[in-house]
């Protein structure tokens, strides 16, 4: 018989692991989504998830009925991320790697190299990855709330919550974001596309 | 102009979402006419936006990959179980002497009351040959928690419980361990506050709190009612308890509270006079053998928490 999510998060917090798994499967989608544009690595991505749902297990008795479960679990998802992200970044820059990219870096300025010939990329094959391209490339905190808001549907009073910082700061990284985006993507505005 | 325009840039990002007030929707569609620049901003904003949800590609995982996932985060949550020997070995001997412990009040109980008559004849000879094991093997836990010097960890319940009521005794942190105690202390002569378990839809409250050799002996009181709260208590939202029935004559019930683990609230509650226990039975049995954490996390309760003698608070309740 299928739980309702009320029924499988009181069970949880009363040591019943197997309300686990249903809860995983209705929320692996929208984590994994959050880790891999966050961390812009699928492996990374992996140990953020597991991350996330071990916490999401060992925490759950500190869920409180005044969010909803979702708003709580992007609040720890988005939370794992960032901290892997500033760790993974703070080992690089010990172990004098800050010259290396990301797969997503390196997307990114084979983008912009190539977006020099607007003309080429017609395809809209190519056009997502340009666009992928560009949301990858604005920094952590811009690219953070381009996610929430524009792909996750999140209110700015939802994502100002999970980033623990006020509706104005969200609303200006937002604006922010969009304008670098706009220069980024300013060679793919025509007619064809939009 | 400029700096009108400046005041408009501002509330652009909002504008294409929609979610300016309409004064400020107005003044800016009324701007944007009237100004080339901010025109273009607001296009331009427009299409990005558009290529945005439109050409976007969200990174998605194959089927395969969520399996394995699942399946590694299951032996991660085995894994984070105590591992370590120095936890093991913790674990265990809270187990045991929380065993001990149980029989000892069990038959306590049962010698003093006389109620040799409650158990079954076939299996009283396996109680007394467990109890007589458990207490060679255990001589110094029992030296340990109960010191032959103080009379008063004997454990003596009233010889009657109040139907439909239930009596509940709770183990009041003895005199030797006062200096530790954070916790207030519990004597005869304090009045406390009467708290309520709310079993679900029905309220219990604790009434006639009073001390008798250490123990808080209360009742569980609620009108027109002949059942009483059974598997789970949810005491203020925290504190569980659990229902063990032993044999399916006995008079009694011993209810084990645990914390959920958050904070150091635990209580080991005997809870006696309980006619229907069927029902509950059935439920204990059920969850112990369908939750796999459950005896687990019941058991593996730190030994500081599952010291009733630190001190049980009733207005905590």
């Amino acid at each position: 018989m299928d739980r309702t999510e009320a029924l499988l998060i009181a069970d949880l917090c009363e040591g019943d692991e197997t309300a686990l798994a249903p809860l995983i499967e209705r929320y692996k989608r929208m984590v994994y989504r959050l880790a891999v544009q966050i961390t812009k690595n699928s492996a990374d991505a992996d140990d953020v998830m597991q991350e996330t749902f071990i916490k999401v297990y060992r925490s759950i008795h500190t869920f409180r009925k005044d969010a909803t479960f979702e708003t709580w679990l992007y609040r720890i998802a988005v939370n794992e991320a960032l901290n892997f992200v500033k760790r993974r970044d703070r080992r690089k820059e010990n172990s004098l790697e800050t010259a290396a990219e990301s797969e997503y870096e390196s997307t990114v300025r084979h983008s912009a190299q190539v977006a020099n010939d607007p003309h080429a990329q017609a395809e809209k094959s190519e056009l997502r990855q340009h666009v992928t391209a560009a949301v990858n490339s604005l920094p952590l905190k811009h690219r953070t709330v381009v996610i929430l808001h524009e792909f996750e549907g999140l209110t700015h009073a939802e994502i100002a919550s999970i980033l623990n910082c006020s509706e104005g700061t969200v609303r200006s990284r937002l604006h922010y974001a969009r304008k670098k985006l706009r220069t980024l993507l300013k060679p793919y505005m025509d007619a064809r596309t939009v | 102009m400029r700096s009108k325009c400046h005041k408009i840039e501002r509330l652009v990002s909002d504008y294409i979402d929609g979610t300016l007030s309409e004064r400020q929707t107005a003044d800016v569609t009324s701007h944007i006419h009237s100004c080339g620049v901010c025109k273009r901003e607001v296009a331009d904003l427009k299409k990005t936006k558009h290529l945005l949800k439109n050409f976007y590609t969200e990174p998605e995982a194959s089927d395969t990959y969520y399996a394995q996932f699942a399946t590694q985060l299951q032996q991660r949550i085995e894994e984070s179980a105590p591992t370590a020997t120095y936890q093991r070995i913790a674990a265990a001997v809270t187990r045991f002497g929380w065993q001990l412990r149980t029989q000892v009040y069990r038959y306590t109980d049962c010698f003093r009351l006389s109620r040799f008559i409650s158990i079954r004849q076939q299996v009283l000879p396996y109680y007394v040959l467990a109890l007589t094991m458990l207490m060679l093997i255990a001589t110094p836990f029992l030296l340990t928690h109960f010191p032959l010097d103080n009379g008063s960890d004997s454990v003596r319940f009233p010889s009657t419980a109040v139907h439909p009521g239930v009596t509940l005794g709770v183990k009041q942190e003895n005199a030797a361990s006062h200096d530790i105690g954070t916790r207030r202390n519990l004597n005869s002569e304090r009045k406390t506050e009467i708290p309520s378990v709310d079993s679900g839809s029905d309220i219990w409250k604790f009434t006639n709190d009073r001390v008798v050799d250490g123990y808080i002996f209360t009742t569980l009181h609620k009108e027109s009612s002949d059942r009483v709260p059974n598997v789970a208590l949810d005491i203020d939202s925290e504190l569980l308890t659990y229902a063990e029935f032993p044999a399916q004559d006995a008079t009694w019930v011993q209810l084990t509270g645990r914390d959920v683990l958050t904070d150091r609230r635990y209580a080991l509650l005997l809870l006696r006079g309980i006619n229907t226990r069927q029902h509950a039975h059935q439920e204990y049995e059920r969850k112990r053998s369908e939750f796999r954490g459950f005896s687990h996390n019941l058991l593996d309760v730190p030994l500081e928490m599952m010291s009733v003698e630190v001190g049980y608070d009733l207005i905590e309740l």
